[in-house]
């Protein structure tokens, strides 16, 4: 299981990283951390002529909350920074914990030691933890080409099995994970068979409670189709209720119908279907006692 | 097919390397066949397994998925290492001790990662231990005298 | 019988869990694994697998392969099959289901070698691999059972007429009377999936074939079974004394590097063709799709008999076993399971039926319990269902028929004998460790909550050091061999160190060095530590069969105790000269010869092996220089079949035992199961190394938990095998492993020296039963069908709900 041959080219900031993209066309991939596209590769089922390593990009080495002209605090988390650097840092578990939740679930620790966030999400991995985390808590992609840059908002991202409306010629150069407001709480959950192998289905959610009544609320599912799948219609269920026991199981009932989850030796796609309404129920209360916990948390202040 | 080859500079196990590397050598690959450092083992080359964790920069990292030219500047570390004279490293003696090795062929990558264990958690626990360990997958033993081992090395090496 | 023995009631080293001599090498990454094994001017070696499951072979294009710059040879199967003949196969009419290193004609299941390719790097080689374009011609693809039984399925092996190698109906006593007597009866289906020791190192060899000499040298982590080299010599068209193995350890095996032959085949094959030196060392893909080492997979369809009161009278068992494309060790794991068909019960008859198929899967080899292991859980899982019945406590049925200690040597109805035992003792060690009682008090509180917890039980037997016996029993007329040996030589050099060479492949991931050492230090009383042990090439080597069957300690225990015997007769002659002694005078104590009764006037065996390589003259005329021996130690209690086979003979007859109690809680929604405790005691008769014994447990019982709920190589309908690597190949990771409570029992062997049982399959032979019964408990339905993966569990609870 050795790797076929290609071309190693080091990029130094993001825009050399692009300007290498342009010269070198579709034959390239980006390096980050390598720890999806290097496996690949060993088993020969992707095949490169080019990498472009950005894992040393200096501008792209980044973690940090950006002050938001409308009040809202996004974590910036750049194209370099390791799924381990987001996990244990502060910043994520102000902002967006649910990330961190999510990255703890994603691969062994040597493995988000080289692995990045941003590359989690660039894969489009449609049962990898990362990409759920980031929709359901919502942002945006910033796309780097030898033009500029572009935003793209998070729900806009995804658009297949391993694919996003990312250009040939595009990296990732960082994205923002919004911030939620006080009073909100995240779940994660997700099953797989053993402790260490791919997830079978995930759910993670975000609800946001003001005077006990649900006013902003977000539910994705993993592993249960071609992309990480936002499920408005859960979301509709929880708005305006107490986010108590029935309300979550009519949303979580929500959020699996019409799934057509694919099948393979984890489970088949009916049993995904079942478990993304478990997960999604499991999530959601945990969400709910959470923002529950926070509410009250603020009402004493 | 196109290839290319990299200069290289790093320190392995405390010693200044320079070389010459093509792309796609993998970092397992460039410490065993390069420079004979073969107690780094290839279980997988996935990056499933762990027996072929090193330490880059003080971190567990699997070298099957990294490349050796993305090692350039960096500090590596080895299972070579811990022991380069006479005397066991603490951990190994624990190791020895409990018998938490059989085959010893994830007994490199795994002793690699206890170390990092230790070092980031000196009053480990057993269930912390176990958690850490799960990284990395041995076929013999079933974890438990691993995880004895670990907490009895710590014991030694706050001492 | 053999004789029985009687074992010294104190002993210095046996017993004592010191630190195992292989442990240095491998903490210091110093194993001198096979791929740290490297020679100058070596080539290495890539395989192109076959992407079909069953297709002909309509042309192979090397071309563009050959013409990469760093490749030496490019060679096909039909090129490979003019330089090698067959491969070794032990199975029946192996003429009639032909193997051979790489495929010829046609393919037979995905991962299939067609091609070979050596070149200046594995990734070259893999490289050229990839441009060898291979045309097939598909064939329709039979991958279950029952398709490869149907009228008129496409033929995996033309010349053997039908998908079936083998089959075959054994009778052991009145199973039909038993019937009639019996009260009830139950029975079930029962469906083990395949499974794999898959140990992280993967099967190697470095080949050197010298065209001068005609040796042919290869150094390898595979061949345990030494005895049977001259069959690879044979497929490699080299006389046998030109084959020249040497062994290296293995990185696990667990059976899967017991005989796994392909691998050194191939690379003996290439230097022979290239007249260079050759490594192949497979990756995990060609570990998986092609290691010829997969686990049983077989259909039960079975019934047991008994009386109202839970007496146990007899057993149907009708067995289906997908075998895969080719069948290299026959059915032997089928004898393993008649080993200890009716485990610890006075069971008095049992029809055993047994049904080979060959499909489009890779081949079977040994794995942990080499098919004793299903046997186990098949008879345990309807233990149960007879308890379920009858209304009996789990426990108590099985006390209720328990073989007695006063009843052994007990013969089984199956021919084999058990040597000795104490089950109910192991049993009650087992209620105690696991505070049985305990926690059925506090799984009605959880039950009252609402949860899922179940506890289950099994008692089962371990049947170690096989006898070659039982490789030949399915055939009509004997066929083959008899014995299984192990042999050893020490060395006493001068200055009375002790070196101990083996003969066998014998390091695995058990402890041979530590074995042979301890054995060494209680024989010759020397520091166990201080032994020096080696391992001989086979060219110079001795009978020696390696690990596997559980086997090797007893076996090697018994070879060092006849060398060293041989050499206190020397060093007692010449004790009886220096001291100026009778030797009938003389008794060894304290590692040297003491006249008895002067215990001041002595020779250690350091002076006494100076003397023996020094003063050669000073000595009688009879005693030669040197002071080593060595011994070849047979299958200590073998019987020959009868002719009818209705009685198999004694053939794995050192018989230990274990109860394993398991603690499960089901997640009623995702059917996941996680274990709340775990407890396992075993009787392997005297343990050598008490905490060796333990890891041998605990790892077999991890392995046995995998087999258990989610380790299984999946093919699809159309053949297309679904779990290619370790991301969907899935090993226990150290969060999945319950922390055991480990107990030990010691009920010696009369027959083995010290009372040694084997205990290297110890674990896996159990879980499998413990866990089923436990999620059975919890969830209120029966677990047919292994793997019990969480959909599976998940389906089961609802099926209860229904």
């Amino acid at each position: 299981m050795k790797s076929p041959p290609f071309e190693y080219k080091r990029a130094e900031g993001a825009e050399e990283a692009a300007a290498l993209l342009n010269e070198l066309g579709s034959d390239a991939r980006i390096l980050a951390g390598g720890q999806s596209l290097l496996p690949l590769m060993n088993l020969r089922l992707a095949s490169p002529a080019f990498l472009v390593d950005i894992s040393r990009a200096g501008d792209l080495k980044f973690l940090h909350i950006d002050n938001g002209s409308s009040g809202a605090s996004p974590l910036h988390v750049g194209a370099a920074a390791t799924q381990r650097d987001v996990e244990m840092s502060a910043h994520t578990l102000r902002v967006a914990p649910i990330l961190a939740e999510a990255i703890a679930n994603a691969g062994q620790v040597p493995v988000r030691h080289r692995g990045t966030v941003v590359g989690s999400i660039a894969h489009a991995d449609p049962s990898a933890e990362v990409p759920a985390a980031f929709l359901a808590q919502g942002g945006s992609v910033i796309a780097q080409s030898l033009g500029g840059r572009r935003v793209i908002p998070s729900e806009d991202f995804f658009d297949g099995v391993f694919s996003t409306v990312l250009e040939e010629v595009e990296l990732v150069a960082s994205v923002r994970v919004d911030e939620w407001p006080e009073g909100s709480g995240h779940g994660f959950r997700e099953l797989s068979v053993t402790a260490e192998s791919w997830p079978v289905a995930i759910a993670a959610a975000l609800i946001h409670i003001t005077d006990g009544e649900v006013d902003r609320a977000s539910v994705v599912l993993g592993g249960v189709g071609s992309t990480p799948l936002w499920r408005p219609e859960a979301e509709a269920i929880l708005m305006g209720s107490d986010a108590g026991a029935e309300a979550i199981e009519a949303a979580a009932e929500a959020a699996a119908a019409g799934l057509e989850p694919p099948s393979d030796t984890f489970g088949s796609g009916a049993y995904r279907k079942k478990m993304a309404r478990v997960l999604t129920r499991r999530a959601l209360a945990d969400a709910a006692e959470r923002a529950g916990a926070a509410e009250r948390a603020g009402g004493k202040q | 097919m196109n290839t290319s080859s990299h200069e290289i500079s790093l320190t392995v196990n405390g010693r200044a390397v320079e070389a010459t590397v093509e792309s796609r050598l993998s970092l397992a690959d460039f410490l065993r066949r390069e420079l004979g450092l073969v107690g780094t083992h290839l279980g997988c080359e996935q990056g499933a397994c762990g027996a072929c964790t090193v330490l880059v920069d003080g971190r567990s990292v699997r070298s099957c998925i990294m490349l050796a030219v993305q090692a350039d500047e960096c500090e590596l570390r080895t299972v070579e290492s811990l022991a380069p004279g006479l005397a066991m490293h603490p951990l190994q003696d624990a190791f020895h001790k409990h018998q938490a090795l059989q085959c010893g062929f994830c007994t490199p990558g795994m002793l690699l990662r206890c170390l990092e264990l230790i070092e980031e958690n000196p009053d480990i626990t057993d269930e912390e231990a176990r958690e850490g360990i799960s990284s990395n997958s041995c076929r013999c033993t079933g974890y438990q005298y691993i995880v004895d081992a670990v907490v009895e090395a710590a014991e030694q090496m706050r001492q | 019988m053999p004789t029985v023995r009687e074992h010294p009631e104190t002993l210095n080293w046996v017993g004592k869990s010191i630190r195992r001599i292989e442990d240095p090498k491998f903490l210091r990454g110093r194993g001198n694994y096979i791929d740290d094994y490297s020679v100058p001017n070596m080539l290495e070696v890539a395989i192109v697998r076959s992407t079909e499951p069953h297709a002909r072979i309509v042309s192979i294009d090397t071309s563009a392969a050959e013409a990469l710059p760093g490749v030496a040879a490019v060679v096909t199967g039909a090129a490979a099959a003019e330089v090698t003949d067959p491969m070794p196969d032990f199975g029946p009419s192996p003429d009639k289901h032909v193997w051979r290193c790489l495929a010829v004609d046609k393919v037979r299941y995905v991962g299939e070698g067609v091609a070979a390719v050596a070149a200046e790097s594995r990734a070259i080689a893999e490289d050229a691999a990839d441009l060898v374009h291979v045309e097939y011609e598909p064939l329709p693809p039979v991958v279950d059972w029952h398709d490869a039984l149907a009228e008129g399925a496409p033929l995996i092996h033309e010349a053997l007429g039908s998908n079936v190698p083998f089959h075959r109906s054994f009778v052991f006593g009145d199973v039909e009377d038993d019937y009639a007597e019996a009260d009830v009866v139950v029975s079930d289906v029962l469906y083990w999936g395949r499974s794999g020791g898959q140990p992280l190192e993967t099967v190697g060899a470095v080949a050197d074939y010298d065209l001068g000499s005609g040796m042919m040298t290869i150094h390898v982590n595979s061949l345990t079974f030494t005895s049977f080299l001259f069959m690879l010599a044979g497929t490699l068209k080299v006389p046998s004394n030109k084959l020249d193995m040497h062994p290296h350890p293995a990185g696990g095996s667990f059976g899967a590097k017991f005989w796994e032959v392909k691998t050194a085949a191939i690379a003996g094959m290439m230097s022979k063709v290239t007249g260079r030196p050759v490594k192949f060392m497979q990756d995990r893909l060609d570990n998986i799709a092609n290691g010829d080492h997969h686990g049983s997979d077989r259909r039960y369809e079975v019934s047991l008999a008994a009386l109202r009161d839970g007496t146990m009278l007899s057993m149907k068992v009708k067995v289906v076993d997908n075998y895969g494309a080719y069948i290299q060790f026959g059915v032997g794991h089928h004898g393993n399971s008649l080993a200890q068909a009716v485990g610890p019960y006075r069971m008095r008859s049992i029809a055993y039926d047994v049904t080979a198929v060959l499909t489009n899967k890779c081949q079977q080899g040994a794995y942990r319990g080499f098919g004793s292991e299903v046997g186990n859980w098949v008879l345990e899982r309807m233990v149960d269902l007879m308890a379920t019945e009858l209304d009996m406590d789990p426990v108590e049925i099985r006390r209720k028929n328990f073989i007695q200690p006063d009843q052994f040597p007990y013969f089984i109805p199956t021919g084999n004998c058990y040597d000795s035992g104490n089950y109910e003792g192991v049993l009650d060690k087992t209620l105690e460790l696991a505070d049985y009682h305990g926690w059925r008090r506090r799984q009605a509180e959880m039950r009252a909550e609402g949860r899922l917890v179940g506890i289950g039980i099994c008692t089962c037997q371990e049947r170690s050091v096989f006898s070659a016996t039982e490789f030949w029993f399915w055939f009509d007329q004997p066929v083959g061999v008899t014995s299984s040996p192990e042999s050893v030589t020490l060395d006493i050099d001068a200055m009375g160190a002790v070196t101990a060479t083996l003969y066998s492949n014998a390091s695995w991931g058990n402890s041979p060095e530590t074995m042979v050492a301890q054995f060494a230090g209680e024989e010759l009383g020397v520091d166990p530590s201080e032994v020096n042990v080696v391992y001989a090439g086979s060219n110079q080597g001795l009978p020696a069969t390696g690990p596997g069957g559980s086997r090797f300690t007893i076996m090697v225990s018994g070879a060092v105790e006849g060398a060293a015997n041989r050499i206190k007769a020397k060093a007692a002659k010449i004790a009886a000269h220096l001291l100026e002694a009778n030797e009938d005078d003389l008794e060894w104590i304290d590692g040297g010869f003491a006249v008895r009764g002067s215990p001041d006037r002595r020779k250690d065996l350091g002076e006494i092996a100076l003397q023996a390589h020094l003063f050669k003259h000073s000595l009688p005329d009879e005693i030669d220089s040197g002071l080593e021996a060595s011994f070849v130690h047979d299958h200590p209690y073998t019987t020959l079949p009868n002719a009818d086979r209705t009685d198999l003979g004694v053939f794995y007859p050192f018989v230990g035992h274990a109860s394993h109690v398991a603690v499960v809680e089901v997640d009623p929604d995702t059917g996941k199961v996680e274990f709340l405790d775990y407890t396992a005691v075993h009787d392997c008769g005297t343990c050598v190394n008490p905490r060796s014994v333990g890891g041998q447990v605990i790892g077999g019982t991890v392995q046995g938990l995998g087999s258990t709920l989610f380790e299984e190589f999946v093919y699809d309908g159309d053949g297309v095998l679904k779990t290619p690597s370790f991301a969907e190949y899935l090993l226990p990771s150290a969060l999945d492993s319950p922390a055991l409570k480990v107990g030990h029992q010691e009920t010696p062997s009369p027959y083995t020296p010290y009372g040694i049982k084997g205990g290297g399959e110890a674990g896996r032979m159990m879980a499998p039963s413990a866990i089923c019964a436990a999620i059975d408990d919890a969830v209120g339905i029966r677990v047919r069908r292994l793997p019990a993966t969480p959909e599976r569990v998940l389906d089961m609870i609802e099926a209860a709900e229904d």
